[in-house]
């Protein structure tokens, strides 16, 4: 018995160890079962035709929109496949979830993400096709949302900006990796094991891109009010 | 860019979209309802075998790419078959942990192998086709498929702009840690953050100038473009047909035999 519990003691310490920093979040191609693929995409439609119609409303009406968003999307790729430091000394990548969320709203950020989750999965082999709609759920409704609301609660009660900018980051960050648990536990049965699994990596990674989007936000409110204002985001 | 500089390359490129979407389509259906061990297998050699003998791809390459998703099957996987279980439980490999034992049952690692041979064989199909058509055929192919215009503008618009700020993304990088911008936990964050700041900045202003000279050559809100003349996708029909057959005969011999 000592022997094995030395062995599952190192295997741990090796699970713990291992580069975990390949985008966490993402569930895999193939680790769904079909009804619980097709269940997900199905989940994700009505919002993704919200930000649909949220889109279109605003490309109709200046048409420079649908360019600055095609920008801001490609801007969210590029700065998801940045690697991030960690405060546990390795690298992780950054989701980018509390930022898009604020800049942009929920809605226009559900289909921006639905759009770099599927270029991540064709160019990068990231994520998946057949879990595209589980991921688009985690990654770019639910933890929009959250920053989302949380930004505004803050904004609301008056606290300096740049704490609602670090909460709102770092509680959309957390939000998503604890849907993508339940998502793996309900299928496979006991969330709390892929919880404790995703919490290693990703409570540091929350605090690290949290504070990463407070300096990109402050920096961006001292050089680019105006494009800030124009997003409505001040 | 990932897979995209194979798919440039590869002898399927001309070969219409629509067709090599609809053979990944019906393989990593059947695999995913299908599952089982076998199916899985037999569908990662036989669209590995397609995509590096058909397709032309380096069997170095395909390995390369199926390398990327391993760490996090495995991890999933692991997870997945460490379990907790009642005291007198037979296990292969485990702790006691105060009234149960936590480790690996046979009933566990079957199915965590079924679920690892599953994810290899979808992965694998969709290789073939990502390793085979560049995104531009893609996002032609979903024009055909009626997928709303305003998402395939969106998306033709962001894959363009991918390159260019991933340009300007690496050079401000290599500036950074030129002059050791990331020495130490505090000024990394510090120094990515100016680089993911001045990212956004020169994005917001280049879309600016695209739209100006869009504008200036006549811009209504449509970017239309002329579609490819692609080779007749028979060959991929038939194989759709026969790499669903084959997973379908693997499914129904191992559900047989087990």
């Amino acid at each position: 018995m000592k022997k094995t519990q030395i062995r599952l003691y190192l295997l741990m310490a090796l699970i713990c160890l291992l580069p975990t920093r390949a985008y966490a979040m993402h569930i895999g191609e193939g680790m769904l079962p079909a009804k619980w693929s097709i269940s997900w995409g199905i989940i994700c439609i009505p919002f993704i035709a919200a930000g649909f119609c949220s889109i279109k409303k605003r490309v109709t009406a200046a048409p420079k929109v649908k360019i600055l968003l095609a920008m801001c999307g490609a801007f969210a790729f590029v700065l998801s496949a940045l690697k991030i430091p960690s405060v546990t000394g390795s690298c992780s990548h950054p989701t980018g979830v509390g930022l898009g969320a604020i800049l942009f709203g929920p809605t226009a950020t559900s289909v921006l993400g639905l759009i770099v989750l599927l270029f991540q999965a064709i160019l990068l082999a990231h994520g998946g096709i057949t879990t595209l709609g589980a991921n688009t759920f985690s990654m770019a409704i639910v933890g929009p949302i959250v920053s989302w609301a949380v930004f505004k609660l803050f904004q609301k009660v008056k606290a300096p900006i740049g704490l609602g900018v670090f909460f709102a980051a770092a509680l959309g960050d957390l939000c998503t990796y604890v849907v993508t648990s339940v998502q793996l536990g309900i299928v496979y049965g006991g969330f709390g094991k892929f919880m404790a699994v995703f919490a290693l990596t990703q409570i540091p990674l929350a605090i690290a891109e949290g504070l990463l989007t407070v300096v990109i936000f402050n920096i961006l409110e001292k050089y680019s009010k105006t494009e800030l204002q124009e997003l409505e985001v001040l | 860019m990932g897979t995209d500089r194979y798919a440039y390359q590869s002898r399927l490129r001309h070969m219409d979209p629509v067709a090599k979407l609809v053979l990944t389509f019906a393989t990593v259906t059947v695999c995913l309802f299908c599952g089982g061990i076998t199916t899985g297998i037999v569908t990662l050699l036989v669209m590995g075998a397609l995509t590096i003998l058909w397709g032309g791809v380096r069997p170095r390459a395909f390995l390369k790419f199926l390398r990327i998703p391993m760490t996090f099957l495995l991890i999933g996987c692991l997870t997945i078959i460490v379990e907790g279980h009642p005291a007198e439980t037979p296990v292969l490999f485990g702790v006691p942990v105060g009234h149960s034992i936590w480790g690996i049952t046979p009933d566990s690692l079957y199915r965590g192998v079924c679920i690892m041979a599953k994810s290899m064989g979808v992965i694998a199909s969709v290789y073939f086709l990502t390793l085979n058509t560049p995104m531009t055929d893609l996002t032609l192919a979903m024009r055909r498929l009626h997928v709303p215009q305003l998402m395939i503008e969106l998306m033709d618009l962001i894959y363009r702009f991918i390159f260019v700020l991933s340009d300007t993304a690496n050079q401000i990088r290599t500036a950074q840690d030129s002059r050791l911008g990331y020495q130490g936990f505090r000024r990394s964050i510090n120094s990515m953050g100016t680089l993911a700041s001045m990212v956004f900045l020169r994005a917001w202003h280049k879309g600016d100038k695209i739209f100006s000279s869009l504008e200036s050559r006549g811009y209504t809100g449509m970017l239309l473009t002329v579609s490819d003349t692609y080779e007749n996708g028979t060959g991929c029909y038939i194989w759709a047909a026969a790499v669903a057959m084959i997973q379908l005969s693997c499914y129904l011999a191992e559900v047989q035999f087990m």
